[in-house]
């Protein structure tokens, strides 16, 4: 569904990625890993198209992504919840919502969009009760909630999730891992970067390690979790 | 003895009767001029709550729609559809006016801002300058340096009550901003791209990642500005009757200031600080002097920078859209 095909994406004189190369196959649960400042969050918004990468492409369904506007990757079924959630403090929370439904609004009638903010609401009803009340004044929680729920207003072929756990109490961090399967398993691939990486190793079909900007492992979920180099660097065991 | 005490009585009584018609005259003659400042005022603080950028060349797109409003409304009168119909003139008059300062309001973003986007914040300021001096220069060259006369001259006639008056075309101004600033408000609170202009000033780079287009909805606020400038431009001529080149220069430090006095970036903020920098205007000319007319506004300016700097809307510097 997705390839990144040697992606070098650098910040002025900085090289955050060196030749990435990452597969995402349809219906997957692909997660990334790796410690802080490895390159995760680059990755997402190179893909998203904020960031612009100086060589190698990516294919999202047959189609190259490395010039489009981000708006157009959007448009092309790639929706992310970046890093920190960034949820319009001075919006409502219906609101927020139908600005993750913005690039289906020209395509489908509002019937779409009221579909898709059931949706929403069924997975998470607190939002339901919260539809106008200002974006800035949710919870750490709910503001997750409600990231994600912006993310799925678009009918995402692909979602790019960075660190939903973070910040979140136990209980929370489960909800949301359940949340992920659950939107996995209505048909949305999903490509997760935690830094909780166990959990989110267990959760994923196959995995990949980041290091310093380069691609150090990947494999299946199950093996990395059994692989002592990870079990070392970063579960902590 | 007598006599003085009457005549001591006499002026009083006429100045309590004239106090409150002059009161009410003012207020007329000020929100009329407040209205027009308030439109240009929207234009400034529109495109500070998106881009964080005060545009100094906006002036410049108001100036230029007095002129159009000239142009096209004498090229009407001179084609005979004035005399056809007035209203219909004046109505392709508003709209081609609109639509030709709107595309300098967009091209202007285009050449002046975008390349500049990402540079230190001076440099847009002194791009800002430049297409200033170029506009008003432009105009110069083509249209004389003389002033130039509103083709149609619409008269005092109008409404009189007591020694209150307010004539149609006054009317006119109140209610056309009025209405202008209430579908504003209507556009940015209700509709798709108006919350879409929301979240662009919020946080550009979640917009984007929302399948917002984020230069798509910058476009679309320079080409409202420009056309509230122009809307505004067009009644000022037909109300003052002549223009100039030069009056986009302090009509646009006038609506600035009633930008920062409203909270700049806060849209209801220049509604209301160009209201109120029209009211201060005409007060002040009645009761002080005519002569400091221009003034009233630099004393605003520097006290409401002394004092709330924030603007009487804005609540903190973070405040946007
Ligand atoms: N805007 C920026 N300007 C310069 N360097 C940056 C910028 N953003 C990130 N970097 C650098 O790029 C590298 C990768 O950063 P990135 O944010 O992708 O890391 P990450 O894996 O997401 O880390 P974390 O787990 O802390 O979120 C880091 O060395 C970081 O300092
Ligand atoms: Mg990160």
């Amino acid at each position: 569904m997705l390839k990144l095909l040697s992606i070098h994406t650098s910040y002025g004189h900085i090289k955050a990625l060196k030749d990435i190369d990452i597969e995402i196959a349809k219906g997957e649960i692909v997660c990334l890993i790796g410690s802080n400042g490895a390159g995760k969050t680059t990755t997402l918004l190179t893909i998203s198209g904020i960031l612009k990468p100086d060589s190698g492409d990516m294919i999202f369904e047959g189609e190259s992504l490395k010039n489009m506007a981000p708006h157009n990757v959007v448009n092309k079924g790639i929706c992310q919840v970046p890093e920190g959630r960034r949820i319009f403090p001075r919006l409502t929370v219906s609101e927020n919502l139908e600005m993750g439904a913005y690039s289906i609004g020209k395509r489908q009638k509002t019937k779409g969009k009221q579909y898709n903010m059931e949706k929403v609401f069924n997975l998470f009803p607190v939002l339901k009760e919260r539809t106008k009340q200002m974006g800035g004044t949710l919870s750490g929680g709910e503001q997750q909630m409600l990231a994600i729920g912006r993310a799925l207003m678009a009918n995402p072929k692909l979602l790019l999730l960075d660190e939903p756990s973070l910040g979140l109490a136990p209980i929370m961090v489960s909800k949301i891992f359940k949340t992920i399967k659950e939107i996995n398993e209505e048909g949305v691939t999903i490509l997760l970067v935690e830094q909780n990486a166990k959990a989110a190793l267990r959760l994923s079909h196959r995995g990949y390690v980041l290091e310093n900007g380069v691609i150090k492992l990947s494999g299946r979920g199950e093996d990395l979790l059994h692989n002592e180099n990870v079990k070392k660097a970063y579960l902590g065991d | 003895m007598h006599a003085g005490t009457l005549c001591i009585h006499d002026n009083i009584l006429t100045f309590l009767l004239k106090f409150p018609a002059m009161l009410l005259q003012q207020l007329i003659n000020g929100l009329t001029l407040g209205g027009v400042y308030a439109l240009i005022a929207l234009g400034y603080t529109m495109v500070y709550g998106i881009l964080e950028l005060i545009n100094f060349a906006h002036g410049e797109i108001y100036m230029l729609g007095a002129y159009l409003g000239i142009i096209f409304l004498g090229l009407f009168t001179v084609i005979g559809l004035t005399s056809v119909s007035l209203p219909l003139a004046l109505f392709f008059t508003v709209l081609l006016t609109i639509v030709v300062c709107s595309a300098y309001g967009f091209a202007m973003e285009k050449v002046a801002y975008k390349p500049l986007r990402n540079a230190p914040r001076l440099s847009p300021l002194i791009s800002a300058i430049g297409i200033s001096i170029f506009l008003q220069n432009y105009v110069m060259l083509t249209q004389g340096a003389t002033d130039q006369v509103f083709p149609q001259r619409f008269g005092d006639s109008g409404l009189q009550f007591l020694n209150v008056s307010m004539t149609y075309l006054q009317a006119l101004i109140i209610i056309v901003s009025g209405l202008l600033m209430l579908s504003l408000h209507l556009f940015i609170q209700k509709t798709r791209m108006g919350k879409a202009m929301r979240a662009v000033a919020q946080d550009k780079t979640m917009a984007a990642l929302a399948g917002i287009n984020v230069n798509g909805i910058i476009s679309v606020t320079f080409i409202i500005g420009a056309g509230l400038a122009a809307m505004a431009g067009i009644m000022v001529a037909s109300y003052y009757g002549l223009v100039n080149y030069y009056i986009g220069y302090i009509a646009g430090i006038k609506a600035f200031t009633a930008a920062v006095l409203g909270g700049i970036g806060n849209i209801p903020g220049a509604m209301v600080g160009g209201i109120i920098l029209g009211l201060v205007e005409s007060a002040g000319a009645a009761y002080i002097s005519s002569e400091y007319k221009d003034a009233y506004a630099f004393i605003i300016l520097i006290v409401i920078l002394l004092i709330k700097p924030a603007g009487i809307l804005g609540k903190n510097t973070e405040e946007k859209v």
